[in-house]
């Protein structure tokens, strides 16, 4: 029999926080082996954490809605045998729920000012304005690596670790945010609206847009859908405007790679995605959630619509797996399917462009001279500027709006 | 508190109106705050002792004594003028003239952002009230929402050699002579025994200088000091090294030189032994403060002791200096208005205004570090001059070439820091001060040849690096 601290462990990829949602047991309750301990919702989905060894729960690392920090003691269990792999003690020191972000705090800050004029090598390389600004939102420089020349810290640095800050309940409230008055709510920024946040902002500070709009005449496209439905009424299930939105999409992606591609800055290359997986955007009540449809170019309409149909239930019900998440070269918002007329999506990094369809209405259109009613649908499409001009907007643009304007060949791919 | 007392209300308390205090006033004010600035000396002590009777005062008599010093010395150069003489009642009349315009300016900035100047020294009763002690034995309450200590240090007095206004001064003091002694005994060579030793002697005083340490300037390393020692010993300066002062007697200065006691003839004595943190009148106990073993007040990085009570300038631990307590002050009243903010400079300049001047900020050589070293002799600038003592140091990491300190001993060394300051505090490296461009033909030229030569890349020495 021996006591041991069971460590939050990693259960997805690049993972480094999630928050209790339940405990299974009670303290002083018997565990028994992969059986259900504890639910923790991470960034996208709730995970079942089973008990890793049988025995006695002595304590539980934290209650219920406390952020709890990937290596961080989540559980401490008296096993009946000791467990073959105990996590590294290193962290054994941390008893309580780490509410940090995962990230190992620094060894020493700088000394607070020079005793005698003297200078500490040890500080952060970092200019007397950027040192300010740190102070003055909170940020801990030493916890920054500075993308200056030898290390250096420059604005950005600061500006991008406080646009990656996790909100800590119990750290000193930054300046610049106005204090709660009573009547306020308060909520904490976590889970998957903490994560939406942080790659929202990330996206949009990084990733200069350019956006190109359109009205698609959809009569074609209204018609294919309707016969796509007839000849499957015995199937049972509708088939909605998605399927062909995202076959118009992975088609246009085979033609024009400039969107089927990813940047990266770093290494100075572009590497274009062999693989055609698209990402769908889903509501949930907790927030946006993509869902990747794998080699959309290469599935029938119909396996698409059971393919969307699957993975948005379970993102409602948060029971996506990292697979369902990974992978995605392109994204849809549908937003149409929720009333939205116009919009302007932003991308998903590293990917470099993203769809959004509007809801098909009517409008007065000019055909051959001569106002005529027709059901138009709205597409925007946004594209990263570092790597698509406006050029290779439009022209990708139009190869979207030929297949959705006469969808005769992608019916053939029923 | 008298029982019924009710104390004044006051948004923003600042003790001390030297270079902190005012700073710290102006800097409130700005910022909207309604701010009482208390002084001892009321409107008259606007400055503090930096403006009225420090800083100012003293580098004005460097000044004039080193044109004194020129004009004598001029002949060299070709420059004849029939014995100068010094007139030290004139210079008084220039150099109130100019203490008078400085602090008029800063009263005015202070009316303008509509500060209230009260006379009296204030005294905490709690964390959240205190008590000024007026003139005219009236005292006023004040309930303060912020309070910054910023009250400066006084001359430290030696039990044996108390201060008594007529042959034993402090250095305020003897700043404010109307005459020139014909000999003064400085004891302490620190940095203001030097300065006003130096001065004096170039005006014509017979100096000796009295120093309990075995170099002139122990506070700085022993290589700054070296050149000044040796323009002392130039200038005719008697300098008593590792030597005690007992007493005075019979207008004798009785001092021990290593044993052998020794009666100095002197017209008056400077004491100028230190400076100590004016604390005792402020009843920090009354809040439950208490000063560090160094005699200093344990500020946190924004200068806080308390929520509402901060302090800062000679009060806090550092290097007692004007430049310090204004940079302080800044930071001192954003951290009351509610910011998070420190006082976390990488290095804070030290001067000295000796002949030649000492400049010196950040490290110093030793393990890791790499020191180059450029002689002013080899600088045409300072040859024009006809000046060859001294060098620009530049202290750098030995294995990435940052800059972690510059060391000046030079003429106007206290003008080309700095740019030592700035790039340290950007943390610049050997080559980024090299290949900066410096004008031709300047002083400054050597702190971009000091760092060449760090870099291996000077032009008008031969390489020779520690």
């Amino acid at each position: 029999m021996s006591a041991y601290e069971f460590m939050f462990p990693d259960v997805g990829e690049g993972l480094s926080e999630g928050e209790i949602v339940r405990w299974h047991a009670a303290p002083g309750e018997r565990i028994r082996i992969h059986e259900g301990l504890v639910d923790v919702q991470t960034d996208k989905a709730i995970v079942e954490i089973p008990a890793p060894v049988s025995g006695t729960l002595v304590r539980h690392g934290g209650v219920p809605g406390d952020v709890i920090a990937v290596g961080a003691v989540l559980a401490v269990i008296e096993g009946d045998e000791a467990p073959r792999n105990v996590e590294t003690p290193a962290l054994a020191g941390r008893t309580e729920a780490a509410s940090g972000s995962g990230v190992a705090e620094p060894a020493a800050t700088s000394s607070s000012g020079p005793g005698s004029g003297a200078v500490s090598h040890r500080r952060a390389r970092a200019s007397p304005a950027v040192r300010r600004l740190a102070r003055e939102r909170g940020v801990d420089l030493a916890a920054i690596t500075g993308s200056g020349g030898r290390g250096q810290i420059t604005r950005e640095d600061v500006e991008a670790a406080l646009a990656g800050t996790v909100a800590e309940p119990e750290a000193a409230p930054v300046a610049a945010s106005p204090a709660p008055r009573d009547e306020d709510r308060v909520e904490p920024l976590r889970g998957l609206r903490h994560r939406i946040a942080q790659t929202m902002s990330e996206a949009w500070r990084n990733v200069p847009h350019i956006f190109s709009m359109e009205e698609v005449d959809a009569r074609d496209l209204v018609r294919a859908r309707e016969s796509a439905n007839a000849v499957h009424a015995s199937s049972g299930a509708r088939i909605g405007y998605l399927p062909f939105f995202v076959q118009a999409c992975a088609a246009a992606l085979r033609a024009h790679p400039r969107f089927n591609a990813s940047l990266d800055m770093d290494a100075r290359q572009i590497v274009y995605r062999h693989r055609c997986n698209i990402g769908i955007a889903t509501a949930t009540p907790d927030g946006l959630i993509v869902t990747v449809v794998h080699d959309a170019d290469e599935k029938s309409l119909r396996k698409l619509a059971e393919e969307i149909r699957d993975l948005s239930a379970l993102a409602r019900e948060r029971k996506v797996s990292p697979a369902h998440l990974a992978g995605g070269t392109f994204t849809i918002s549908n937003y149409g399917s929720y009333g939205g007329a116009m919009g302007a999506p932003i991308i998903r990094p590293p990917e470099v462009a993203i769809a959004g369809f509007g809801r098909v209405r009517e409008s007065v259109v000019p055909v051959e001279g001569r106002a005529v009613v027709r059901p138009v649908l709205p597409l925007c499409v946004s594209t990263d500027h570092r790597l698509n001009d406006g050029e290779h907007l439009h022209a990708f643009m139009e190869s979207v709006a030929r297949h959705l304007r006469e969808p005769a060949r992608l019916l053939a791919r029923i | 508190m008298v029982v019924g007392e009710v104390p004044e209300a006051a948004d923003f308390v600042v003790a001390g109106a030297g270079p902190g205090g005012y700073a710290a006033a102006l800097h409130a004010a700005r910022r909207g705050r309604q701010v009482m600035l208390v002084d001892r000396d009321g409107r008259d002590g606007v400055g503090g002792v930096c403006l009225r009777e420090g800083c100012i005062p003293s580098k004005a008599l460097i000044e004039a004594a080193g044109l004194f010093a020129d004009a004598a010395a001029g002949a060299e150069r070709g420059v004849v003028v029939s014995p100068p003489r010094f007139d030290l009642a004139v210079f008084q009349t220039f150099k109130a003239g100019i203490v008078d315009r400085l602090t008029g300016g800063v009263r005015g900035l202070l009316d303008a952002g509509k500060v209230k100047v009260v006379a009296g020294e204030l005294s905490l009763i709690d964390e959240t009230t205190a008590v000024i002690a007026q003139p005219g034995d009236r005292v006023r309450f004040v309930a303060f929402r912020d309070l910054i200590f910023a009250t400066g240090s006084s001359p430290v007095e030696l039990p044996e050699l108390p201060f008594d206004g007529e042959r034993v001064l402090d250095s305020s003091a003897v700043l404010d002579l109307d005459a020139l002694p014909a000999s003064l005994c400085i004891v302490g060579a620190g940095y203001i025994g030097v300065e006003i030793g130096i001065a004096l002697a170039k005006l014509g005083t017979r100096v000796t200088v009295v120093e309990a340490a075995e170099r002139v300037l122990p506070e700085l390393p022993a290589h700054l000091g070296t050149p000044v020692a040796r323009r002392m010993k130039a200038l005719g300066i008697d300098v008593l090294l590792g030597t005690r002062v007992r007493a005075i007697r019979a207008g004798k200065l009785e001092v021990d030189a290593g044993g052998t006691p020794r009666r100095l003839e002197a017209e008056g004595v400077m004491v100028a032994v230190g400076r100590a943190p004016a604390l005792a009148s402020l009843n920090l106990s009354s809040a439950g403060i208490e000063p560090g073993p160094d005699g200093r007040l344990a500020v946190g990085p924004d200068r806080r002791l308390r929520p509402h009570i901060a302090a800062i300038g000679d009060l806090t631990p550092g290097p007692a200096l004007a430049h310090k307590a204004s940079a302080e002050a800044l930071v001192a009243v954003e951290a009351l208005c509610g910011e998070n903010t420190a006082f976390e400079p990488a290095a804070i300049p030290i001067v000295v205004f000796s002949d030649p001047e000492i400049a010196s900020l950040g490290e110093h050589s030793g393990p890791g570090r790499k020191s180059a070293r450029f002689p002013v002799g080899a600088s045409g600038r300072a040859a024009t001059l006809d000046e060859k003592l001294g060098f620009v140091e530049v202290v750098s990491d030995e294995d990435d070439g940052t800059v972690l300190g510059v060391h000046i001993v030079a003429p106007h060394a206290s003008e080309l820091i700095a740019e030592g300051g700035l790039a340290v505090e950007m943390g610049a490296t050997l080559e980024d001060l090299a290949l900066t461009i410096h004008p031709h033909p300047t002083l400054s030229e050597m702190v971009g040849e000091a760092a060449g030569l760090g870099a291996g890349r000077a032009l008008h020495v031969r390489p020779s690096v520690a």
